[in-house]
């Protein structure tokens, strides 16, 4: 009788430390950091800048990621606009902390590949709504993260992290995350300014399941302040197809797609 | 004429030929530049269609750019082969066959190990490095190994650096002669045979921790020694010759602190440098070093270039016209508004030794995806020097550039 007292306080013990840490902002953001999403990845990105008269550009883009190790290597070709053809970035990011990303630019008028100075996250992505930090993945080692709330967003629960960066220069204030629960992935995003003024909403409009990952297809980020939006599409979307770790070079960065 | 009509004819048959695959792509540009100096005289009327056709089957691809310039000012279109040539893609090496620009090292705006592609310096260095570098007809060769690139030139026939016109206002500032003068061209021209090809090899790394490139190259000095002889009749004859230039070096960049170091190195083995010694026909050969040191970083949404630059004349003699260190800095700064489409740039060039300066600054504003409008100013300050020579060519310019 002992001993089955002992396993059920044992049991119970598990089962509440378990919940206290679902209940952990840092976890659940860890949750999301570490959620599945293939080795390889391929697809079709394209970004619509809408401004507050309702004047539409498009970028186009082609882009490559592959993950091993501590790792992620992306590589981007620029199709559209014109002016920006056969431009290709790359991007090698690391799980460990404080290590920068390596970045490469190869601008076909230049005809040479360029390393370029990571310290630029705060920069925006072709003139989108997106910060080149806002489309990479920050490691949840670099915010302090509270669970506020759970609610309810078009009929999925979310839980609702807001998190505050540790590093005072930060170009964000706090930003506060809904995830959908279960599924560890993000259903909207609040983004605060250094004045912690409210500056834009990241929204998910649509998921597709792909070999068992979920993807993010269809999003948009609408900066309030400035009411412009970007949406941002992707389509044929290929997982885990085995993409060689040899496109991630200087050689492709030159000859382009 | 009749030359450049076949080939206009020909790129016309081909594209129509292979229309279906061939991808096309290029700017059409007006530029218009005044000095400011001259009461706003034109120097630049020019409207450029550049033309650009990709066509891809395989593991071959072809590139062809054409290019046709239109210079109201006297009224000439001049029609030129940017680039031409042939890729063949294998498994871990590629060629390049044809008429091609070969950039190499990590300097910006300097020439240092960057010597394979001649230049076009016949508006000095004002048109975008783009339009600077002439294609050379080059065979490449690339082999890869990880991050390892392995890479060799073979250039068979010797093309010249374009240098300004006598007439033009770019024409450099020549030594004032106190005796008649006469001009010998016979070995001026380079012979197109195998013993005079051109050849270099590069190594080059591109990693986590650094990027680096070695080189080494034997090639043709683009510019040619001036041997000056006094002749018994009291004239003096010029001599203009191309010397062989061998040249080893290197480069690399790597980031620090959200910043990146630039730094690049050349030793080039018995330049010619002018000298006021006739027993040595004003000719004096000389080993020289061309370095550089460059820092990029980031500040509040500027992104910002210094460079320090210097050449070193080795085995020094005062006679030498050149000064045994030339000093030149450079200074870059472009920010963009408006969702890139409002771009500020300010470029600049100091030379140290003459205190002569370029300054470049900029404005281009997108009105629409691809088509652009610049307005900026090149201001020459200083009365000697490699800029301050051109004191009096100060330019207002206006750009529009629409990418297709």
């Amino acid at each position: 009788m002992k001993k089955f007292t002992l396993m059920l306080l044992t049991l119970l013990m598990i089962v509440s430390m378990l919940s206290a840490q679902e209940l952990t902002g840092l976890k659940i953001i860890e949750n999301v950091y570490n959620r599945s999403t293939g080795e390889d990845q391929e697809g079709d990105l394209t970004m619509s800048l809408i401004n507050s008269r309702g004047d539409e550009r498009v970028r186009e883009i082609k882009q490559y990621l592959i993950e091993f190790g501590d790792m992620e290597k992306k590589i981007m070709f620029f199709i559209s606009p014109a002016d920006v053809r056969n431009t290709s970035f790359m991007n090698w990011s690391y799980d460990e902390v404080g290590k920068d990303d390596d970045q490469w630019i190869y601008l076909p008028a230049l005809k040479k590949v360029k390393r370029i100075s990571s310290d630029s996250k705060s920069d925006y992505f072709m003139g989108s709504d997106f910060t080149y930090d806002d489309l990479g993945d920050r490691h949840p080692s670099q915010d302090t993260h509270k669970l506020l709330r759970e609610e309810e967003i078009d009929g999925e629960t979310c839980y609702v992290v807001e998190s505050i960066p540790k590093e005072e220069e930060y170009m964000y204030s706090k930003t506060i995350t809904w995830i959908i629960k279960d599924k560890w992935i993000g259903k909207k995003k609040e983004f605060y300014d250094e004045d912690e003024d409210f500056l834009k909403t990241l929204t998910v409009n649509e998921t597709k399941v792909i070999k068992d990952y979920i993807v993010i297809t269809l999003s948009e980020m609408h900066n309030v302040q400035k009411d412009h939006r970007t949406i941002m599409k992707l389509d044929n979307v290929i997982i885990d197809s085995g993409v060689s770790e040899n496109k991630f070079t200087e050689r492709m960065m030159k000859r382009g797609l | 004429m009749k030359r450049k009509n076949i080939i206009v004819f020909l790129l016309m048959t081909a594209t129509i030929m292979l229309n279906a695959q061939i991808i096309h792509h290029g700017f059409v540009r007006t530029y218009l530049g005044a000095l400011t100096e001259q009461d706003g005289e034109y120097s630049v009327l020019q409207n450029t269609f550049d033309w650009k056709l990709d066509y891809g089957k395989g593991n071959v691809a072809l590139y062809v750019n054409p290019v046709f310039d239109y210079n109201a000012l006297d009224d000439n279109l001049d029609i030129s082969l940017r680039q031409g040539y042939m890729d063949i893609y294998f498994d871990n090496f590629d060629l390049r066959i044809g008429k091609q620009q070969i950039i190499w090292g990590k300097a910006d705006g300097v020439f240092i190990t960057d010597v394979i592609s001649p230049r076009d310096l016949s508006e000095f260095i004002l048109p975008d490095f783009e339009e600077i570098r002439i294609g050379t007809n080059a065979i490449k060769f690339d082999y890869y190994l990880g991050n390892s690139t392995f890479e060799a030139v073979w250039i068979p026939t010797f093309e010249s650096t374009i240098l300004p016109e006598e007439n033009s206002i770019w024409a450099p500032k020549m030594p004032n002669f106190t005796m008649p003068v006469n001009y010998d061209y016979t070995y001026t021209e380079v012979e197109n045979k195998l013993s005079e090809s051109e050849i270099a090899f590069k190594y080059s790394y591109l990693g986590s921790a650094i990027d680096f490139e070695l080189m080494a190259a034997y090639m043709w000095d683009d510019n040619p020694a001036m041997h000056i002889f006094l002749q018994p009749d009291s004239t003096l004859l010029i001599k203009p010759e191309y010397h062989r230039l061998p040249l080893a070096g290197a480069s690399f960049s790597k980031a620090v602190g959200g910043a990146v170091i630039r730094g690049e190195a050349a030793y080039y083995f018995e330049k010619r440098f002018a000298a006021e010694d006739l027993t040595f026909n004003r000719v004096k050969d000389k080993d020289y070093a061309h370095y550089l040191i460059g820092y990029d970083h980031n500040w509040f949404g500027m992104n910002v270039s210094f460079q320090f630059i210097q050449e070193y004349i080795l085995d020094y003699e005062n006679d030498i016209s050149n000064d045994e260190f030339t000093s030149t800095m450079t200074f870059l700064v472009t920010e963009d508004f408006l969702r890139e489409t409002l771009r500020l740039e300010f470029f600049s060039y100091y030379g140290i030794n003459n205190e002569d300066a370029l300054l470049r600054p900029k404005i281009s504003y997108d009105l629409a995806d691809g088509f652009e409008v610049q307005l900026g100013a090149n201001i020459f300050v200083g009365e000697e020097g490699n800029f301050g020579q051109y004191d009096e060519n100060d330019m207002l310019f206006m750009k529009v550039r629409y990418d297709f």
